[in-house]
C-alpha cells in the first residue's frame, strides 16, 4: 500500500501540494483508505488531488481523487475524445483533471488482466445521463495510450448517423453511402494520436483508389491515411481499409489494439439521414457504420473493445432510457452479446466532496455562500450528486 | 263678484300642462324602511325559521343560522357562480341596510344639536372621544398633585388587535365618512392611547379595536406516525392550480426524494422546480436529514412542484416546534396559492387580451 510519491511533478504550480505529500507520506502509510477523515481540515487540497498521473498505478486508495494529465499529453492522446464541457473547463483551469472512480478502476483492472490470446472482450459502460461514462472511457483510453496500445477512439458514433451535409454514393459498393467530412475529420485525429504506429504497420494488400491512384502492398499505413486526407472522396473507404488492416494484423501480436467507441448504440439505431428520394437511410447503408460494426465483433484477439452507451446524442430514444437492451435494441444487443457491463452511477459522498473541494480550490465557485456548509448541502440537493448537473450548476456560481 | 274668480280659475286652468306629471323617483332617495316594516320582517323571519325547522325535521327551538344555511342550500340548489346571487335566508337586520330614523320631530326641529353639520354621529363621536381625553388628563393632573402618578400607570394592551377600518366605522355610525375624517378619528384615538393613564377608558377604546384572528390555531398539526422499522414519518397534502400532491416525509434519511416512483432529478429536469422542492427543507435547515416519497398528478411541471412544496411543508410541521411552524407560515410555505387560470371572456381573445383593434 505504498503510495508512490513522485517527487517531480509535471505541473508547475502544483509543486507545493507535491512537497506536502512527500513530507507526510509516512503518516498516511498506516491507513490509506479513509484519508479524508484523517487529514486535518486546514489542508483540504490533498483530499481531492493525487500526484499519481499514470493510470496504471491508480488503485483503490486513489478513489475519489483527481489526477491531472499534462496538456501536451492531452493534445496527443485526446485530439477528439473529451466532452465539450470538459474541454471548456480545461481551457479555463489551464489543466485537465480527471477523477478516479470505481467503475474506471474496475475497467482498468480487467484491462490489466486481459489474456491477449483470447478473443477481444467487450466492455459496455452504461448508466444514467450525466454520470460519467465518457469520462470513464477517456480514463481507459489514457491508460492504454500510456501502455503504448494502438487506440482506435471514435469520440461519438452518433455524429456519424445524423446531420451529415454530404452523403455520397460509395464508389466501392453501390448500395452504401459515404460520409467524406466525418471520415476525414476522424482520420486527422487518428493520425495525431497514433502517429508512430502508422509508420510501423504495413499494408498486406494492394488497394486501388481510382484508375491512377493505388496503395501497394507493404506500404506503411500512414500512406492510406494520407490518401484519405488528400482525396476526401475516398476518406470513408480509407477508414474502412485502416480498420480492416488493424483487425487483421492485431492477432499477430506486434501491437495491442483498443477499440474505444462512445455512443455505440448509434450503430444499431436509426439515422436522421435521407436519400435523394426522401426515404430513410438505415445504419447498415453507411460505410463508416458498416466497417465499425465489423470492428466491434469479437472475432479477433490481441486487444479489447470498450464502448459506452449514450442517450444524449441518440436518436428517437426516450430520455429515461439508459439500460443496454433499451438503447441497443434487439439487434445491437445480440451483436454485442456477450459483453461485460460496467455501470456508472452518481457521485458517492466522498466523490461529491472531492469534486466540491476541487471547484473551490480552482475558485470556480465564486458565490460567497458556496463555500459554507449550507451552500454545500444546497449544491448536493440540487444536483443530487449527478456530475453533469453539478458541473452545470457550478458554472452559474 | 263671481266674474274675477272665474277669470282667475280659467287662467290657472290654462297654465297647467295637459301631460301627467311623472313621479321623480330618484329625487326621493333610497326607499326608507319604517320601524314597523322591519319589525314585521323579523316576525316573519322567526316564523319562517320554525317552519323550516319543521320541514327539515329538526327541533325549532335549537335551529341555528348555520342549520338554516344548510337547509336552504339543500332545498334550493343553485348553479350560480356568484355566491351573493344565491338564495339566502338571514335575519332582517343583516339583509336590510341600517338606516337612520327620522332625525326631526313634528315641529321639524332636529333632535341632535349637531344635525346641521351634516355628519352628526361622526362629530358627536369626535366630541365624545375628546371629552374622554380631557377626563384622562384631569385624572392625571389629580394623581400628579397627589404624587401617585408613577405607580398608577395603566396602559391599554393593543397587541393582537387592529383599529376598525373605514368601512367598519361607517357601519357603526350609519353615516358616510371621508378618508380625512377617518384618519382624524384614528389619530385622536392614538393620541388618547399614548397617555399614561388611559386604562380608565379601556373598554371604550376597545370598542374601536378588532381582534386579529390568530391563524395558526386553525391549522391542525398531526402527530408523528411510526412505521415497522420504528422510523418516524408524516404525511401532508398540497394543491396548486390543478395539481394535487401527497408527500410522506421520513426521518433518519439522507435527502433522497422520490416522485411518482422516479428520482426527483429525472422527474424535474428544470432547476427551478428542484429549488421549489428544496425550499421547505432549506428554510428549516434540515436538508440531508429527511427522505421523501411523494405522488403527484395533474397540472404542469411548475404547479406540480408547487403542490409538492406545500405538501412537504405541511408534513414537516409534525417534526418541528410551534415557533418554527409560525416561521413557516410567515414565510408563506403553508399558504395554498389561490391563483387559478382566469376564464376566457366572450368578445376577447383570451382572459385579458383583446382582439386586434382596427381603426376602420
Amino acid at each position: 500500500m505504498l503510495r508512490s510519491v513522485k517527487g517531480v511533478i509535471c505541473q508547475g504550480p502544483k509543486l507545493d501540494s507535491g512537497y506536502f505529500l512527500h513530507a507526510s507520506a509516512r503518516a498516511w502509510l498506516s491507513a490509506a483508505v479513509n484519508q479524508d477523515v484523517q487529514i486535518p481540515a486546514e489542508k483540504p487540497r490533498t483530499v481531492f488531488r493525487t500526484s499519481e498521473s499514470n493510470p496504471a498505478n491508480h488503485a483503490e486508495q486513489h478513489e475519489g481523487q483527481h489526477y491531472s494529465i499534462p496538456l501536451q499529453e492531452v493534445k496527443v492522446v485526446f485530439p477528439h475524445g473529451l466532452p465539450y464541457r470538459f474541454q471548456m473547463q480545461m481551457k479555463t483551469f489551464n489543466e485537465s483533471c480527471l477523477m478516479v472512480r470505481k467503475p474506471a478502476l474496475e475497467l482498468l483492472g480487467y484491462l490489466k488482466s486481459t489474456n491477449f490470446a483470447h478473443p477481444a472482450i467487450r466492455y459496455v459502460i452504461y448508466g444514467e445521463k450525466g454520470t460519467g461514462k465518457t469520462m470513464t472511457l477517456c480514463h481507459a483510453v489514457h491508460y492504454c495510450a500510456k501502455q503504448d496500445w494502438l487506440v482506435l477512439h471514435i469520440p461519438d458514433a452518433h455524429l456519424w448517423v445524423k446531420n451529415c451535409r454530404e452523403l455520397m454514393q460509395s464508389s466501392y459498393n453501390k448500395e452504401r453511402f459515404d460520409q467524406p467530412l466525418e471520415a476525414s475529420t476522424w482520420l486527422k485525429n487518428f493520425k495525431t494520436s497514433n502517429d508512430h504506429f502508422l509508420k510501423e504497420i504495413k499494408t498486406q494488400q494492394t488497394y486501388m483508389w481510382s484508375k491512377r491512384e493505388s496503395t501497394e502492398k507493404g506500404r506503411p499505413l500512414g500512406e492510406v491515411v494520407e490518401q484519405g486526407l488528400t482525396r476526401v472522396k475516398n476518406a470513408s473507404d480509407a477508414v474502412g481499409v485502416v480498420l480492416k488492416e488493424l483487425k487483421k494484423q492485431c492477432p499477430l501480436g506486434s501491437f495491442r489494439l483498443l477499440v474505444a467507441v462512445d455512443g455505440i448504440n448509434a450503430l444499431w439505431g436509426r439515422t436522421t439521414l435521407r436519400k435523394k428520394d426522401k426515404s430513410a437511410v438505415s445504419p447498415e447503408e453507411l460505410t463508416l457504420v458498416h466497417n465499425l460494426r465489423k470492428m466491434v465483433v469479437n472475432d479477433w484477439n490481441g486487444g479489447a473493445i470498450v464502448t459506452t452507451l449514450s442517450q444524449t446524442g441518440s436518436l428517437f430514444k426516450p430520455r429515461s432510457a439508459y439500460l443496454p437492451h433499451e438503447l441497443l435494441g434487439k439487434e445491437g444487443f445480440d451483436t454485442l452479446d456477450p459483453f461485460i457491463p460496467i455501470q456508472v452511477s452518481n457521485y458517492s459522498q466522498r466523490e461529491f466532496e472531492s469534486c466540491y473541494q476541487y471547484y473551490l480550490d480552482r475558485k470556480w465557485l465564486q458565490h460567497e455562500r458556496a463555500s459554507t456548509e449550507e451552500g454545500r448541502k444546497e449544491l448536493l440537493f440540487l444536483s443530487n450528486s449527478n456530475p453533469w448537473q453539478l458541473e452545470r450548476i457550478s458554472a452559474y456560481l | 263678484m263671481g266674474c274675477p274668480c272665474v277669470v282667475l280659475n280659467t287662467l290657472r286652468l290654462i297654465y297647467t300642462t295637459t301631460a301627467v306629471q311623472k313621479r321623480n323617483v330618484a329625487a326621493l332617495g333610497p326607499e326608507k324602511y319604517t320601524e314597523a316594516f322591519i319589525k314585521n320582517q323579523i316576525e316573519e323571519f322567526n316564523l319562517g325559521k320554525r317552519h323550516l325547522a319543521n320541514m327539515m325535521g329538526e327541533d325549532p327551538e335549537t335551529f341555528t343560522q348555520e342549520d338554516i344555511d344548510k337547509a336552504i342550500v339543500y332545498l334550493f340548489p343553485s348553479g350560480l357562480f356568484e355566491k351573493r346571487a344565491r338564495p339566502v335566508m338571514k335575519h332582517p337586520t343583516e339583509i336590510f341596510p341600517k338606516q337612520r330614523a327620522i332625525q326631526w320631530g313634528e315641529d321639524h326641529r332636529p333632535f341632535h344639536f349637531l344635525f346641521y353639520t351634516g355628519k352628526q354621529s361622526f362629530y358627536s363621536l369626535m366630541h365624545e372621544i375628546y371629552g374622554k381625553l380631557l377626563d384622562i388628563q384631569k385624572y392625571q393632573d389629580h394623581l400628579r398633585a397627589q404624587g401617585l402618578l408613577a405607580e398608577n400607570r395603566k396602559q391599554i394592551n393593543l397587541i393582537g388587535s387592529r383599529w376598525l377600518i373605514k368601512e367598519e366605522l361607517e357601519d357603526m355610525l350609519v353615516e358616510k365618512l371621508t378618508d380625512h375624517d377617518y384618519s382624524t378619528c384614528i389619530q385622536l384615538l392614538e393620541r388618547l392611547v399614548t397617555l399614561p393613564c388611559c386604562g380608565i377608558e379601556e373598554e371604550y377604546v376597545l370598542k374601536f379595536r378588532k381582534e386579529l384572528a390568530i391563524q395558526l390555531k386553525k391549522m391542525v398539526i398531526e402527530s408523528l406516525q411510526y412505521d415497522e422499522q420504528g422510523v418516524a414519518f408524516s404525511t401532508g397534502e398540497g394543491k396548486r392550480k390543478t395539481s394535487q400532491a401527497t408527500a410522506v416525509v421520513y426521518d433518519n434519511g439522507s435527502g433522497k426524494i422520490t416522485v411518482n416512483g422516479v428520482d426527483y432529478l429525472c422527474y424535474f429536469p428544470v432547476m427551478q422546480d428542484r429549488e421549489q422542492l428544496m425550499f421547505p427543507f432549506q428554510f428549516l435547515d434540515r436538508l440531508g436529514i429527511h427522505d421523501m416519497v411523494c405522488t403527484v398528478s395533474g397540472g404542469g411541471r411548475s404547479s406540480q412542484a408547487g403542490a409538492i412544496r406545500l405538501a412537504s411543508a405541511r408534513a414537516l410541521c409534525s417534526f418541528i416546534t410551534e415557533n418554527e411552524v409560525e416561521f413557516l407560515r410567515q414565510a408563506g410555505l403553508l399558504t395554498p396559492d389561490p391563483r387559478i387560470r382566469e376564464r376566457k371572456k366572450p368578445g376577447q381573445e383570451g382572459a385579458r387580451r383583446k382582439f386586434t383593434w382596427k381603426k376602420r
